[in-house]
């Protein structure tokens, strides 16, 4: 039984701290399918928050919208390759071999594209990010013989979410924090000043790369959860919302991730809101994005009367 | 099935003309986006007007029967309504808040879906129907299309179409002189926002058989194809415009054969495969500016220069003296078999022959040759001395280069230009007498 059915809004958080006290108690060791949806969403957004601040800072967030397309392409060649069971399983074989498909993928052909065959690199960008796409809804529709798998892609599915899913994001934040902490240095370098690395003999070529798989397998890792696209607000939104109240990298990078959290917080309290109050469900991940959203609209006025 | 059933069997015509005259406007717009650089914009509005369809699909549903032709006009006006604000919001992000514009763009466009996926999982178990109508905009449907859509789809691809027409001139000015044409009295504004409205309008036209997600694929690739052949912008988009038309057919005409094996594709993803691959094959294959033939053009000019420099190796080491294939080797690195290819080559147009003991000469005809480039290359040398005034220990690799290069015509300008010189700045002599 959930112990969260037919809570309101504040009903949940009330819920929220017993258990956790509970659990901390070691009362109760269970997770009940909200604790699982918050505690991904969670991990999602603290591992968009670190690699968001460096693509927002180093302008390439378009370039993680191409990889977000491309992920279908990535998941349905890791189901290839692995012949795993169900085309969106939540592997670390699908998440790595998924991510690395992409990553590739993506930078390879739009470099092609610019480089070989003189196509301006937006238009580069845009064509093949929307060519992989098509050619994924192609595949999955071919695999699945079902014509209607569309939205999953979009909005993911938060309520098909399961406990390994948790295991899987808490690895994706564990390796995306540990690269950063470890990188910390050049990657502030690659995101302020390429062209003073470029001059003292440093090549920030690898760490560029790096960026993007890390983007990639954050995408991956969200798709189940978030889908391909929404991933995106957590991406940018919190980032950009911390931008308006700091500029320094690490409490931009603290904040995003606060942001995030705060997000992920009452988009599911909201969603449980709707269901028990107004008996409607509606698509969490949906809720995160408008949520964030707002966040970002109040950073806004708070900056025009600052 | 004959090839006119397409356009005239009530059950295909709908899809196949409306597909294609949906495309015909987005193809035409996508180019000036193109040629514009403001390829990305066309990404982050057709996402932002998916809200506008899901709330437009419920109130045109709740107000009209689903397959009214107002009903059409205000899932066509909702969704304009919101690709426009998506429009102001990047505007705004960009101008008051000094948001970069790649950053403004994802913002807004996975915003604007997210506030969507929240009103389609609104609908999506109180009113399955009209949940269904709202996801058509997402992958495209062409095949659920009637007469009345390709009347108003239509009419707006027109519209545009005839708009960018009689704006041609005004528009190409803007476009690739923007200074000039503000000093011509052009209000510049105007005509970028204008821009921005056919944009958004060919987007709305464009989603019912493309869908949000492939839109921006869609107004990209058959401008990226006509660039392949032309750079003039009337040409761009006349050719554009056939591209276009071409994969609105091609990706229907592909679903539709999918469709026969009982899964039903949905035709955004068809057309927009068909238009990349349309751009992709004009970019390798298209005669002069494709990949493959600039490669050749280049292989060709090296092989020449590899050619040229075999013959002045023979030159250069006496006429008389025959060389064999190491002496050649020791001058001019390369492979062994690119080395026979090339001497199989010499011999063939009678510029060498063998003399014995698997030793080459130079012919009568190779030595006239031999000396034409050995001319141009000191010709060259002397030039960039006494007229650009370089140093003469730096002029040896330029010349190397422009041996190979330089036309009759500027050797005779040089020529005449040097007052027929006799030495090169080295004190050697330079080969008199022209090309035979």
């Amino acid at each position: 039984m959930n112990p969260y059915a037919g809570q309101s809004f504040f009903g949940f958080f009330a819920t929220l701290f017993k258990r956790a006290f509970s659990f901390l108690t070691g009362e109760s060791l269970s997770l009940a399918t909200d604790e699982v949806q918050l505690l991904v969403l969670i991990m999602i957004s603290l591992s968009s928050a670190l690699v968001g601040t460096f693509l927002v800072l180093k302008k390439r967030t378009m370039l993680a919208n191409s990889l977000s397309h491309t992920v279908l392409l990535g998941i349905v060649g890791a189901f290839l390759i692995t012949r795993g069971k169900g085309l969106y399983s939540a592997s670390l074989s699908t998440l790595l071999i998924g991510a690395l498909i992409t990553a590739l993928c993506t930078t390879f052909s739009t470099e092609f594209l610019h480089k070989k065959l003189r196509l301006q690199e937006d238009t580069s960008i845009g064509l093949i990010f929307t060519a992989f796409f098509a050619l994924g809804v192609v595949l999955v529709t071919t695999l699945s013989r079902n014509s209607h798998l569309g939205i999953e892609a979009i909005m993911g599915n938060v309520d098909a979410l399961h406990p390994s899913d948790l295991k899987q994001v808490f690895y994706l934040f564990l390796f995306n924090a540990l690269l950063i902490f470890a990188f910390y240095r050049r990657l502030q370098l690659l995101a302020f000043d390429s062209q003073f690395a470029r001059n003292m003999g440093i090549s920030l070529v690898f760490f560029n790369y790096l960026l993007l798989f890390q983007t990639a397998l954050t995408a991956i890792g969200s798709f189940r959860a978030i889908g391909a696209f929404l991933f995106l607000t957590f991406l940018v939104a919190p980032t950009l919302t911390a931008r308006f109240f700091t500029h320094r990298l690490k409490k931009l990078i603290f904040l995003s991730g606060g942001i995030g959290i705060l997000g992920a917080l009452i988009s599911v309290a909201l969603s449980r809101h709707f269901l028990s109050v107004y008996q409607i469900p509606l698509a969490t991940s949906g809720i995160a994005a408008t949520v964030l959203g707002i966040f970002f609209v109040f950073g806004m006025t708070k900056k025009r009367f600052a | 099935m004959q090839f006119l059933d397409f356009f005239l069997d009530p059950l295909y015509r709908a899809p196949v003309v409306g597909s294609m005259l949906m495309c015909l406007s987005s193809s035409l717009v996508g180019t000036l986006m193109v040629v514009k650089r403001r390829s990305l914009l066309g990404e982050a509005l057709s996402h932002a007007a998916y809200p506008g369809v899901v709330l437009s699909v419920i109130l045109g549903a709740a107000l009209f029967s689903p397959s009214h032709p107002l009903a059409i006009l205000v899932v066509l006006g909702g969704a304009f309504l919101f690709s426009y604000l998506g429009l102001l919001f990047i505007e705004k992000l960009k101008k008051s808040f000094r948001v970069h514009l790649d950053a403004a763009l994802c913002l807004v466009l996975s915003l604007f879906l997210g506030v969507g996926v929240v009103f389609a999982s609104r609908i999506q178990f109180t009113h399955p129907l009209w949940h269904q109508q709202s996801q058509v905009f997402i992958y495209g449907q062409a095949a659920t299309m009637n007469d009345s859509h390709i009347l108003i789809y239509g009419l707006f691809s027109i519209l545009v179409s005839l708009f960018i027409l009689f704006k041609f001139r005004q528009i190409e000015v803007a476009l690739f002189d923007p200074s000039y044409a503000g000093c011509r009295g052009l209000k510049m504004d105007r005509i970028t926002q204008g821009i921005s409205l056919l944009l958004i309008l060919s987007i709305v036209v464009g989603i019912r058989s493309v869908g949000v997600i492939l839109m921006s694929g869609m107004l990209l690739a058959p401008a990226a194809a006509a660039r392949a052949y032309t750079d003039r912008l009337s040409r761009l988009l006349m050719l554009s415009a056939l591209f276009g038309m071409l994969s609105g057919f091609g990706g229907n005409f592909l679903a539709l054969k999918l469709s026969a094996s009982g899964i039903n594709y949905p035709t955004g993803p068809m057309i927009l495969l068909v238009a990349v691959s349309i751009s992709l094959f004009s970019l390798l294959f298209a005669p002069k500016k494709g990949a493959v033939f600039r490669f050749i053009r280049s292989a060709r000019f090296k092989r020449r220069c590899q050619l040229e420099n075999i013959l002045k190796t023979f030159w250069k080491g006496g006429v008389e003296k025959p060389l064999s294939h190491k002496g050649i080797l020791k001058w001019n690195p390369m492979g062994r078999l690119s080395m026979t290819r090339a001497l199989f080559t010499l011999k063939r147009e009678g510029w060498i022959t063998s003399s014995g003991k698997g030793k080459l000469l130079l012919t009568p005809d190779g030595i006239r040759r031999a000396e034409h480039l050995v001319r141009l290359h000191r010709l060259w040398e002397l030039y960039l001395v006494s007229c650009l005034k370089v140093d003469q220990e730096r002029v040896h690799h330029s010349a190397e280069e422009m041996e190979h290069i330089l036309t009759p015509d500027l050797e005779e300008r040089l020529t005449s230009l040097l007052n027929h010189p006799k030495e090169d700045p080295h004190q050697k002599p330079i080969p008199q007498g022209e090309r035979s």
